[in-house]
């Protein structure tokens, strides 16, 4: 971790012992740490630490909030998302496969163009931070403006992008939103645009942070740009790179609002992510014990994922 | 010049079509109280008469929420408007919300307490509702207006019926109806006028299509309209969805396989195009590159106002041995609020009484009366289309009353949408679809307590 | 060869902003275009025919879309949040940075430990806490769960580990308490840290969109995501209507986005490099 370790460390209490263990009412009392946490601590017990329990328990029923009855099931709810040809577990896993298939498409181009972006940015120019700020906006606004956005400029009939397609000589009737592989294509593009700006900010950063003798020693030394990149400047972001990859790949496997705004899931259940399956089953359809063992299975995928992740990054520092 | 595209509604979503079936929405009209004149009263005794139809209690406000988001929701709330204004003491608020968001809503709603007080659901989701404790019985409300099944065609009455209750007045219906193409029909030498009405009329206009190089009859792996057309031909061949005790799927007998088969013949034989998109095919059809489509009475508006369309409906061709067409049906329904106001909830039999009654208000909006008398009417003769559609009430048909239906016929979908993309052959798609229906019909009837 | 290269990618970056800014042009433009012409083929930049129908719509009091209304809840239920995680998560973190105590491992292991346990599973069992305090389709929903996130608490708790003990030891031997010290040296020292905490909280609050998707029911209760859905849902051939409500909701974002860009951006940044 960057800057920050320098000076503390050592806690307040050793401060008193400091002072001659002096009598003083330094307001370490017993409860002084447990009153600052407690209002955080009443959140985090009632909407993180309960759930998170009672979502393994909710798991193993079949619970639907408006009946009385919420029959105990054991595991049945797990064993049918395994099961072929179970109902669920089909639907389950078609939208376990969009969301592979969406973070396939997203996290690579994700990680590559905001890097060359924030390459270019990396100078001192008229106008730099007015590039970064507009390339960052649209992130500001939700996926619900981006996605009616885009499904505005997407619109197979009326839409800009078939339009000017067309006037360049291309078909003018490519089904971008309900479509294969025109719906991933959408889809993947629309993300792009939105959260480009994000990584880029954060590439910037980091290739700031990169100490400018190391370029400067290689170019003594008679290195070309390449070198100079490869051999300073992607080391020199390798934090970063853990960073965005990370978050990108999180961002990705979460993906509901562009699915749910532009496409609809469709055509048919080709988009329909992993997360807005499980919205439906949960929600829409109050089949709540289902929709639990499934954010459940989906929950253990990205923890493996994560930590195969982790890994992977970790075991290059050699 | 140049382009010839039409300016055309965007392409309709699964929600849309939620919305469309109020939408554009001419629906069949189907009770007795219209044109309640006492003549034509079909003389049960409606005895308990004007009490139980008039409100005389302190002032109230109703909260009525619908999924007429589209076209029909100015005819509604123009009905709406009528009451308030002849009911002093009862002020309507009405609600809408697109039909997918309605059926997730209101149930959250009607669960905190704060739920609306009357509303309107399609019919197959009736049962569902009713066994989750979001909406009441109807049955005096039904003896009060004087209700039976002789007023309506059976299987609308049955349909409503969920463990010996009444829990929805019926307040019209819309089936699926065989639109034709005129000009693609001229281009392929046949009579616009005539378009075929059983499977060998139908099969040679494809083969004469066919041979001027014109696709005729774009198959729809989709709901709409490939799962309608399926459920329609299923009955034609004599086949039932689901036995009679609703505990297995039997989309899946002889009858679902010549079904489905005759709909990838459609494919194989090449008068449809392989994959054909979502709504593809009613682009293609208002595109003038598609002569058949069978969709529902709500298409009407749409089509009217795509300019130079030139396009005709009559009633789905007999394919199988029998006449029969798939079906929605909107019912008026009274919500299962914590704490029941008595007045309230006289007040909402009143409104439906007065919605049925005044259902001629509602059939100017492009809806189909089915009472004989008004049918009879010159007036509604002089709706070209609806009254075809009307024709079609006898043989009607939907799903049966069942809690947690819309789950089978989700493995259904999946089934029709395999085998016309040609990924399944029609017997296996729909014993995979059967198999997980049987599953799912099984975890329903245990968890609504069958 | 290298100024070369440097007009090239400077125009690169002008051909990019060119990507992201004709969107939003296009957005407003539609706004004011009557309802045919924002769905006519071909399509047109500036309107034919300028008009303000779609924002007139979108002001009537008895709509069933009413996007003010929804701004203001989104606006009130931003703020109250953002209060609640500044708050409570400024005041767990001081103890986990500066003070030992029982439980302290084992409490901020858990915490950091919910940071990687995915969203989704939370949908359901805080639906059903939510129902059970009755908050569902009130803005108390939307504000006050999502307050309960780990980051607040890691990322403060970074940033007071980060600063110098100097003044407190000096406030300490002056007799100050520990509340004291809290908001009278931690505190002011901390606004920057504050600052990015506050916007970064608020915008995600400002965004969310599959919870309150889920516990909000009654038209005039939405927050601006799921109201925007509904308005979609309900001008489906008005494109006019529809971006009109997404300039309505993109705006004020936007406004705050160029004020507190530097807040923004770079504490996003510099969230990175922490890592």
């Amino acid at each position: 971790m960057a800057s920050g370790e320098a000076t503390q460390g050592r806690p307040i209490a050793d401060t008193r012992r400091k002072l001659g263990g002096r009598e003083r009412s330094l307001g370490v009392g017993r409860f002084t740490p447990y009153a600052f946490i407690a209002p955080y601590l009443v959140l985090f017990v009632a909407f993180v630490l309960y759930p998170g329990v009672s979502a393994l328990w909710v798991s193993l029923h079949d619970w639907d909030y408006l009946l009385p009855n919420k029959p105990f099931v054991g595991l049945e709810n797990f064993i049918e998302l395994f099961t072929a040809g179970s109902p669920t577990g089909g639907f389950f896993w078609q939208s376990m496969q969009a969301t592979a298939q969406f973070t396939l498409y997203s996290v690579p181009p994700l990680v590559v163009l905001p890097l060359l972006v924030a390459l270019l940015l990396n100078r001192r120019f008229r106008g730099r931070n007015f590039f970064r700020a507009v390339y960052f906006a649209p992130y500001v606004l939700g996926v619900v403006v981006v996605g009616m956005l885009w499904r505005y400029l997407l619109d197979p009939n009326i839409g800009v992008v078939n339009y000017y397609l067309e006037r360049l000589g291309f078909p003018n009737d490519i089904p971008w939103t309900n479509g294969l592989p025109w719906a991933w294509i959408a889809l993947t593009g629309m993300t792009v645009w939105w959260t480009l700006g994000f990584n880029t900010a954060i590439y910037l950063a980091g290739l700031q942070g990169i100490n400018r003798d190391l370029y400067d020693a290689g170019k003594v030394d008679g290195a070309t740009s390449w070198q100079l990149f490869r051999y300073v400047t992607l080391p020199g972001l390798r934090p970063v790179f853990v960073f965005v990859i990370t978050v990108t790949l999180l961002a990705s496997a979460n993906m509901f609002g562009q699915s749910y705004i532009t496409t609809q899931g469709g055509p048919g259940n080709e988009t329909r992510t992993a997360i807005m399956y499980i919205y439906e089953e949960g929600i829409v359809n109050f089949r709540m014990g289902k929709a639990a063992a499934m954010s459940t299975v989906l929950g253990l995928f990205l923890a493996v994922v994560g930590i195969l992740n982790f890994l992977f990054f970790n075991r290059e520092v050699d | 010049m140049g382009d010839d595209r039409r300016p055309q509604a965007r392409p309709l979503s699964r929600r849309d079509f939620l919305v469309s079936t109020g939408a554009a929405g001419a629906g069949l009209l189907l009770t007795s109280c219209l044109g309640r004149s006492p003549e034509t009263r079909t003389g049960t005794g409606g005895s308990s008469g004007a009490a139980s139809t008039t409100y005389e209690g302190p002032s109230v406000t109703l909260d009525y929420w619908n999924g007429f988001t589209g076209g029909d929701g100015p005819f509604m709330e123009k009905l709406v408007e009528r009451f308030s204004t002849e009911h002093d003491n009862i002020d309507i608020k009405m609600n809408t919300l697109e039909w997918g968001d309605y059926y997730t809503k209101v149930p959250q709603a009607v669960s905190t307490g704060r739920g609306p007080d009357v509303g309107v659901m399609h019919i197959d989701t009736l049962a569902t509702n009713a066994a989750r404790n979001v909406i009441l019985p109807l049955d005096d409300v039904a003896q009060t207006l004087g209700l039976a099944e002789s007023d309506f065609a059976p299987t609308v009455w049955q349909a409503g019926i969920y463990n010996g209750s009444r829990y929805g007045i019926p307040l019209d219906v819309h089936p699926l109806g065989f639109y034709y193409n005129k000009k693609v029909m001229e281009q392929a030498g046949l009579d616009p006028d005539a378009p075929p009405t059983n499977d060998d009329e139908y099969r040679q206009a494809l083969e004469e299509m066919e041979a001027k190089g014109i696709q005729g009859y774009w198959m729809s792996p989709f709901v709409f309209t490939g799962a309608f057309v399926f459920q329609s031909l299923l009955w034609q061949f004599g086949g039932e969805l689901y036995s009679s005790d609703a505990t297995q799927a039997t989309f899946n007998s002889e009858a679902g396989v010549s079904a489905l088969t005759w709909m990838v013949d459609i494919v194989k034989s090449g008068y449809s195009p392989k994959n054909v998109g979502q709504d593809a095919d009613s682009v293609a059809f208002q595109n003038n590159k598609n002569a058949f489509i069978w969709t529902g009475i709500w298409m009407i508006n749409a089509y009217k106002e795509v300019p130079e369309l030139e396009w005709g409906v009559a009633e789905l061709p007999q394919i199988g041995d029998q006449r029969a067409a798939w079906a929605g049906s909107h019912n008026l329904v009274i919500m299962n609020q914590r704490d029941q106001d008595e007045n309230k909830l006289q007040a909402a039999k009143v409104f439906i009484n007065w919605l049925t009654e005044h259902s001629l208000e509602w059939a100017e909006g492009g809806q189909v009366p089915a009472l004989a008398d008004v049918r009879d009417d010159p007036k509604f003769q002089d709706l070209e289309h609806q009254s075809i559609f009307a024709r079609e009430i006898d043989y009607v048909r939907f799903p049966p009353p069942v809690p947690g239906i819309a789950d089978p016929q989700a493995t259904l979908a999946t089934a029709v949408n395999e085998a016309v993309l040609l990924k399944e052959e029609p017997q296996a798609a729909l014993d995979a679809a059967a198999t997980k229906a049987d599953e799912l019909l099984r975890e329903n009837a245990e968890k609504y307590g069958g | 060869m290298r100024r070369y290269l440097r007009w090239l990618s400077y125009a690169a970056l002008v051909a990019l902003t060119a990507i992201y800014v004709a969107p939003f042009i296009w957005m407003a433009l539609t706004s004011f275009k009557t309802s045919f012409e924002s769905t006519r083929v071909p399509p047109t930049w500036l309107p034919e025919e300028f008009t303000t129908h779609s924002y007139e719509t979108l002001s009537r009091p008895a709509s069933q879309t009413p996007v003010f209304r929804w701004f203001m809840n989104s606006m009130v239920a931003g703020i109250g949040h953002t209060i609640l995680v500044v708050v409570t998560a400024s005041m767990a973190a001081y103890p986990l940075a500066r003070m030992e105590f029982r439980g302290k491992r084992v409490l901020f292991g858990l915490i950091i430990a919910t940071l990687f346990i995915p969203p989704i599973i939370f949908l359901v069992p805080n639906y059903l806490i939510v129902d059970g305090l009755g908050w569902i389709d009130t803005l108390l929903a939307v504000a006050v769960p999502g307050a309960a996130g780990a980051f607040g608490v890691f990322f403060m708790r970074q940033f007071f580990v980060s600063l110098p003990r100097e003044l407190e030891e000096a406030a300490l031997i002056d007799g100050a308490n520990h509340f004291q010290i809290f908001t009278r040296v931690i505190l002011p020292l901390s606004k920057p840290a504050l600052a990015t905490l506050a916007v970064l909280s608020f915008l995600t609050n400002w965004n969310d969109f599959l919870w309150p998707l889920s516990v909000l029911i009654d038209a005039q209760n939405l927050t601006l995501p799921p109201g925007l859905t509904r308005l979609q849902g309900a001008y489906v051939t008005d494109y006019s209507v529809i971006m009109g409500g997404a300039v309505v909701a993109s705006i004020p974002v936007l406004a705050l986005f160029v004020l507190a860009q530097r807040y923004v951006v770079e504490g996003v940044a510099r969230t990175g490099l922490k890592g």
